[in-house]
C-alpha cells in the first residue's frame, strides 16, 4: 500500500506490472463473459435466443424476454416476496446475530465454553437429514406456506454469532469495563457501545446474510407450495424445469430464461459496490482467527 | 441479563436445528415407511450403508474433488490477492476486486448452467478458442471421466475465489506497514518483501480459509446436482448426492438418514485433524 | 435495563407479526381461503355423508405437478374455477420445481391432501409397497364414468394396474408415446426416403450433416441429438432392443445391456465419430435438444408425439411462411419387422391412503375426465384463457401463449372433440404411438440399473470405450448387483 516509488522502477518491475494487469484482465474476463452471453440472449428476441451462436451480442434486439418474464410470467410477485423476506430476515438475522456473539465476548462468563460449542455444533447439521422433521416443525407452528416460515428458517446461524463475536472482540473490553462501573447495563453497553463501533462488521454480515437469503432455494422449496408466496429462486428454478418425463407442451424460450436470471442477479451486483468499503474492513476485523 | 439476550437465539436452535437433529437421528434407527408404523431396527440402516459400494465410491470421491478444491481454493485466491496488492492504480483494483467477486453472488444453477455452456464442444469459448490458438480438437470435457473432477475443481475454485481473496486482501491491509519499510530499509526486492513479509504474516488468515474450506468438503452438493451427467456420475457423485438419490429418489429414508449421519461425523473428524494440523488454537 | 431488553424482543415479535400481517393482506384475494393444511378443524369433515347439510361446501385438497395455471395468478384463478365447477372448496397446490422431493415430504410428514398428481411408475410402485396409495379398483370398476371405453379404452388400464390386477390410480390425461422426429422439409430438399433400416438412416443423417440442408453455406448441422439415452428406443429398435426391463422365460432381462446391443452402440459410435451426432448428447437435457431442432441446427430428434404439433406451431408463429415442417416417423423396424416405441410412463391421479375426503376426490376424477374438466385441462379458464360465445371457443392472449395445455394437452374422451382440432403433424403422430408403442416395464431395481446401464452406453455411444468392453461391463455390473438374471 505505502510502497514506495522506486519499488517499481527499473524494466523488470515494469514488466512485471504489466503481465500482472493482464492476468488479472484475463481473470477479469472469465467473469464478465459469462454475464455478457447471459445479457446478449436476454436481449435477443425469442427464437433467436435458442440458436447457439450468440455470445457476445443479442441478434434481433428485443426486451421481450424482460416482459414476458415481468407481466406474463408475473415474476414481480416473487420478486416482491423475495425482497420481503431478505429484508426482514437479514435485519432480525443480524440483531440477533450480534446479540449472541455480544454475550460470548464477556470472558468469565460461567457456561460461555458450552454455549459456544452448542453454536458451533449447529454448523454442522446436515440439511437432508433435518429437512422432515424441519417440515413437521414448521407444520405444527402453522407457518407452511407463510412467508414467516422464511424469515424464520436460518434466522441466527452459527457462522454469524462467531462472525459478529470476532468483531466485538476488536472492540477493548476495557471499555465495556468502564462503562459497567459507570452503572451500564450489559444490553446499553451493547447496543450503545458495541453496535456502533462494529458497523464494519455489521455491514460483512449484512451482506452475508442478503446473498445468501436471496440465493436461498432449499427451504422456499420446502416450506412454500402456494404459488402466491413463491420466492424468485423458486419461480426461476421453475422456469428452467425440465419436463422431459411427461407429454407437457409448455416452452419457454431462452430469452425469456434468461431476463430472469438478470432480473435475479442485478440487484446482488447493484448493493456490492455500496457495502464493498465496509465490507473490506469487516472482513478485516473478522477474519481474525477464531 | 446475559444469559436472558442468549434466550431467543438458544431457542431458535433447539427447536429449529436440535430438535429436528434428534429426530432425524430416531428416523436412522427405525424402517421409515412413508406412512404406517415405522418399526425401530437398530443399527441395520447404518449397516446397509457401510455395505453399500456406492456409499464408498461417493465418500472417496467426496474426498478427492474436496481436497481439491481446498488446495486449489486455497492457493488460487493466495495468489490473486498477491497479484491484486501489487497493482498500483487504485481503480483497476477496485474493479477488479468487485468483478472477482461476482461469481460468488450467483447461485450454482446459474454458475453450472454458464460452465456447462464454455465446455460445451459444439459452440462452447473453451474449445472456440483450444481449437484456434491449438488446432486440437474440441475436447468434450463433461463427457470424459478424465476431465470430470477437474471440471469440478475448477470451476468450485473459480466461483469462489473473489471471495477468499477478499478474506486475504483484508489480512493484507492489515500487515504492519513499518515491516515492509523495515524489510526495504535491508534492501529487500518486491519478490522478497512478499516472500518474507506478506506471506509469513497472512498465516492466520489462511489458517481461518483453510478451516472454513474444510468444513464444506462433505457438503458439496449444488455444484454437482447441476453439473453431473450420467457419463460422469461415477466420477463425481458425492455423498450429499448419495443421501439425496437414497432418500428422494429411492424413499428410503432411513437409509439416507443414517448416511447423512456419516456425513456429519465425517465432518468433524476432519474438521478437528485439520484444527490439529494447522495448530489453530496456538499462536 | 430488563424492561429495554423486553423492549426489544417485543419489537422483534411485533416486526414479526407486521410481516405476517403484511404477507396475509397481499395474499391474492380470489384465495381468501387460507390453506393452512394444520389447522384442526374438529367439525366433522365427513360433511359429505350429508349428516349436517351445512353451508360449508366439502374440501378438496389436490397436490399437482402439472395441472393448473402457468403463473401464481393463474393458479389461483385455476383453483377458484376447480371450485366454481366441482361445488368443492379446492386447494390446488402446485409446486414450482422439485415435485418429487415436494411430494415425499408432505407424505412422510403426515401432512393430507385428497389427490396427487404422479407420472413414475417405479416411484408409484415404492409408494404402493410402503402403504400409501388407496386402492381404487372397485371405484374405477363401478363407475359409469371411468369403465366407459369410450371415455377411457378398456386396455389402458393395464398401465396402471399392478401384477395382482388392482388399480391404484386415474389417468389425469393422454400421454402419447416418444418416437423419430424429422425435418420432412429437409428431406424433400434433399430428396430423401423415409429410412427403414439401420443403414438408410445412416445415409439420411449423414445427408442433414453434409448436404447444407439448411443453405447457410456452412456445415454447422447435425443429423442426429438426443438427451442422453433419452430417448433412443427409435433407433434401438433396429435391433428389436426394448428399452427397461424385459422378462424372458421369467428372468429379468435387459435388452440394452444384451450382446445384440454392440453393434447399435458402435454404429452410434460412428455417428459421433464422424460429427453426425450433435456432441453435446451426453449434457443435453430435452430443452436443449428442442432448441436445436427449432434452430435448424438438427434433423432429427427424437421426443414426444405432442412435441410434432409444437415444433410446427411455434415455427409458424415466428415467421408464417416457413418451410420447416416437422414429422413424426416410424421406429427403425427390428430384425423380425417389428417396430418398437416407447410408450413412456402414464401421468395420473392417485388418492393418499390418509386423505380426509377421498369422495370427494372420486368425484373429483369423475369430473376431470367429463367435458368440463377436460376443456379446463386443456384450454384452460373461461374469460381468462378462453371466451366461448354461440359455442365456438376463441382463446385469448393468455390462452394462446398456454398452448392449450394446463395438465391435459391431449385426453382419451372420445367424446369431448378438441375446439380447435389439433396442431399439424400430431395427428399422425399419435396414430403412429397408438399403433405401435408399448408400456416399458419397470422392476424395483430399475434406478440402479439404468445408472449403470447409462454409465457404460454413454461412454460407448461417445468412443469413449469399445462396445463390445461396454456392454461387457454392464453386464457383469448387473449380475454383481442382482439387477439380471
Amino acid at each position: 500500500m505505502s510502497r514506495e516509488r522506486y519499488d517499481r522502477m527499473g524494466w523488470k518491475n515494469k514488466l512485471f506490472d504489466a503481465v500482472n494487469a493482464g492476468f488479472l484482465l484475463v481473470l477479469m474476463l472469465t467473469m464478465i463473459i459469462p454475464l455478457l452471453n447471459v445479457a446478449a440472449l436476454a436481449f435477443s428476441s425469442g427464437m433467436a435466443s435458442m440458436r447457439p451462436d450468440i455470445i457476445l451480442f443479442p441478434k434481433q434486439f428485443s426486451t421481450e424476454g424482460f416482459r414476458i418474464v415481468w407481466n406474463s410470467l408475473d415474476l414481480w410477485l416473487p420478486f416482491r416476496n423475495s425482497v420481503v423476506v431478505t429484508v426482514t430476515g437479514t435485519t432480525l438475522h443480524v440483531l440477533l446475530s450480534s446479540l449472541a456473539g455480544y454475550v460470548l465476548i464477556h470472558p468469565h462468563l460461567p457456561g460461555k465454553k458450552i454455549m459456544v460449542t452448542f453454536v458451533l455444533l449447529t454448523m454442522m447439521i446436515p440439511q437432508d437429514v433435518v429437512m422432515i422433521p424441519l417440515y413437521v416443525v414448521n407444520k405444527e407452528l402453522h407457518l407452511i406456506n407463510t412467508l414467516n416460515a422464511l424469515v424464520l428458517s436460518g434466522l441466527v446461524s452459527g457462522f454469524s454469532i462467531l462472525l459478529m463475536r470476532n468483531f466485538f472482540l476488536s472492540v477493548p473490553y476495557e471499555m465495556a469495563e468502564s462503562a459497567q462501573i459507570d452503572g451500564a447495563g450489559a444490553f446499553r453497553i451493547f447496543s450503545t457501545m458495541y453496535m456502533r463501533l462494529a458497523t464494519a462488521g455489521l455491514a460483512t454480515v449484512t451482506l452475508f446474510e442478503f446473498v445468501s437469503r436471496w440465493n436461498n432455494f432449499s427451504s422456499a422449496l420446502l416450506f412454500i407450495n402456494n404459488t402466491a408466496k413463491y420466492t424468485l429462486q423458486i419461480a426461476l428454478k421453475a422456469m428452467i424445469i425440465d419436463t422431459s418425463n411427461t407429454s407437457g407442451t409448455y416452452l419457454v424460450t431462452t430469452n425469456v430464461r434468461m431476463a430472469g436470471i438478470l432480473i435475479t442477479i442485478i440487484p446482488l451486483i447493484a448493493i456490492y459496490p455500496f457495502v464493498q468499503r465496509f465490507f473490506m474492513r469487516g472482513i478485516l476485523l473478522g477474519a481474525n482467527k477464531e | 441479563m446475559l444469559y436472558l439476550m442468549m434466550v431467543p437465539v438458544v431457542a431458535y436452535f433447539i427447536l429449529f436445528a436440535y430438535y429436528p437433529l434428534v429426530k432425524g437421528l430416531q428416523v436412522s434407527f427405525q424402517d421409515y415407511r412413508l406412512m404406517g408404523n415405522r418399526p425401530y431396527i437398530g443399527f441395520h440402516n447404518f449397516e446397509t450403508v457401510l455395505h453399500d459400494p456406492m456409499f464408498w465410491r461417493s465418500f472417496w470421491n467426496t474426498l478427492w474433488i474436496g481436497a481439491g478444491i481446498m488446495i486449489c481454493g486455497f492457493l488460487a485466491p493466495l495468489i490473486l490477492a498477491l497479484s491484486l496488492n501489487e497493482v498500483l492504480q487504485n481503480w483497476y483494483k477496485k474493479t477488479a476486486q468487485m468483478i472477482l467477486y461476482i461469481p460468488h453472488l450467483l447461485s450454482w444453477v446459474v454458475v453450472g448452467g454458464i460452465w456447462i455452456f464454455l465446455l460445451s464442444p459444439d459452440t462452447g469459448l473453451v474449445n472456440l478458442l483450444l481449437v484456434k490458438l491449438t488446432g486440437h480438437s474440441p475436447i468434450h470435457f463433461l463427457s470424459q471421466e478424465s476431465w470430470a473432477r477437474s471440471i469440478m475443481i475448477g470451476s468450485a475454485v473459480w466461483k469462489d475465489m473473489g471471495y477468499n481473496c477478499i478474506l486475504f486482501l483484508a489480512g493484507i491491509v492489515g500487515i504492519n506497514p513499518s515491516l515492509y519499510e523495515a524489510a526495504r530499509m535491508d534492501g529487500a526486492t518486491r519478490w522478497q518483501q512478499v516472500r518474507f513479509v506478506t506471506v509469513p504474516q497472512l498465516m492466520n488468515t489462511m489458517k481461518v480459509v483453510i478451516l472454513l474450506n474444510t468444513m464444506g468438503i462433505f457438503r458439496i452438493f449444488d455444484q454437482v446436482f447441476v453439473m453431473r451427467n450420467p457419463a460422469i456420475a461415477r466420477k463425481v457423485d458425492v455423498l450429499m448426492m448419495y443421501t439425496y438419490q437414497k432418500g428422494i429418489m429411492e424413499i428410503r429414508i432411513g437409509v439416507a438418514a443414517a448416511a447423512s449421519f456419516f456425513v456429519v461425523l465425517f465432518t468433524l473428524l476432519i474438521t478437528m485433524a485439520v484444527r490439529k494440523l494447522t495448530r489453530f488454537d496456538e499462536v | 435495563m430488563k424492561v429495554k431488553f423486553t423492549a426489544l424482543l417485543s419489537a422483534i415479535f411485533a416486526v414479526t407479526i407486521l410481516l405476517s400481517a403484511c404477507s396475509n393482506s397481499s395474499k391474492n384475494n380470489n384465495s381468501d381461503a387460507s390453506p393452512s393444511p394444520a389447522a384442526p378443524s374438529p367439525t366433522g369433515t365427513e360433511a359429505g355423508s350429508s349428516a349436517e347439510p351445512s353451508a360449508q361446501p366439502e374440501k378438496l385438497r389436490i397436490l399437482a405437478a402439472n395441472v393448473g395455471g402457468k403463473t401464481p395468478e393463474e393458479t389461483a384463478l385455476f383453483q377458484q374455477e376447480l371450485s366454481k365447477r366441482t361445488g368443492f372448496e379446492v386447494t390446488l397446490e402446485k409446486p414450482a420445481s422439485d415435485y418429487d422431493q415436494k411430494q415425499l415430504t408432505a407424505l412422510s410428514s403426515g401432512e393430507k391432501y385428497d389427490l396427487m398428481e404422479i407420472s413414475d411408475l417405479a416411484k408409484f410402485r415404492n409408494f404402493i409397497s410402503q402403504g400409501v396409495v388407496t386402492d381404487l379398483t372397485d371405484f374405477v370398476t363401478s363407475s359409469s364414468m371411468l369403465s366407459d371405453p369410450a371415455v377411457i379404452p378398456s386396455a389402458e388400464w393395464d398401465l396402471l394396474k399392478t401384477e395382482d390386477g388392482k388399480i391404484y390410480g386415474v389417468f389425469s390425461k393422454f400421454q402419447g408415446a416418444t418416437m423419430p422426429i424429422v425435418r420432412q422439409d429437409w428431406m424433400d430438399k434433399l430428396g430423401l426416403q423415409q429410412p427403414k433400416t439401420l443403414d438408410e438412416l445412416y445415409k439420411v443423417l449423414k445427408a442433414f450433416k453434409e448436404k447444407d440442408p439448411d443453405e447457410n453455406g456452412k456445415a454447422d448441422t447435425y443429423g442426429l441429438s438426443t438427451a442422453g439415452l433419452y430417448e433412443i428406443q427409435g433407433i434401438m429398435s433396429a435391433a428389436g432392443l426394448k428399452a427397461r426391463y424385459v422378462m424372458k422365460d421369467g428372468k429379468r432381462t435387459i435388452p440394452y445391456a444384451t450382446d445384440a446391443a454392440i453393434p447399435m452402440y458402435e454404429w452410434f459410435a460412428k455417428l459421433v465419430k464422424e460429427g453426425i451426432m450433435d456432441p453435446n448428447f451426453v449434457t443435453n437435457d430435452t430443452a436443449k435438444m428442442r432448441n436445436l431442432f427449432l434452430t435448424d441446427r438438427v434433423g432429427m430428434v427424437t421426443y414426444w408425439d405432442a412435441w410434432v404439433g409444437m415444433f410446427n406451431n411455434l415455427k409458424k408463429q415466428e415467421d408464417p411462411n416457413t418451410k420447416f415442417v416437422a414429422k413424426g416417423i416410424e421406429s427403425i423396424p427390428g430384425p423380425d419387422g417389428t417396430i418398437l416405441m416407447r410408450r413412456g410412463d402414464p401421468d395420473f391421479w392417485f388418492i393418499p391412503a390418509n386423505a380426509e375426503h377421498p369422495e370427494a376426490a372420486k368425484k373429483f376424477l369423475e369430473f376431470w375426465h367429463s367435458q368440463e374438466g377436460i376443456i379446463l385441462g386443456s384450454l384452460g379458464i373461461e374469460g381468462e384463457d378462453y371466451t366461448v360465445s354461440n359455442g365456438t371457443y376463441t382463446l385469448t392472449e393468455n390462452g394462446k401463449a398456454h398452448n392449450l395445455d394446463h395438465g391435459v394437452p391431449f385426453w382419451y374422451n372420445t367424446k369431448v372433440e378438441p375446439p380447435f382440432g389439433k396442431l399439424p403433424g400430431v395427428q399422425e403422430a399419435q396414430d403412429l404411438a397408438t399403433k405401435y408403442a408399448t408400456l416399458e416395464l419397470a422392476l424395483p431395481g430399475w434406478p440402479d440399473a439404468e445408472k449403470i446401464l447409462q454409465n457404460y452406453a454413454l461412454k460407448a455411444m461417445s468412443g469413449q470405450m469399445p462396445a463390445k468392453d461396454a456392454v461387457a461391463a454392464m453386464q457383469k455390473e448387473l449380475k454383481a448387483a442382482n439387477l439380471i438374471d
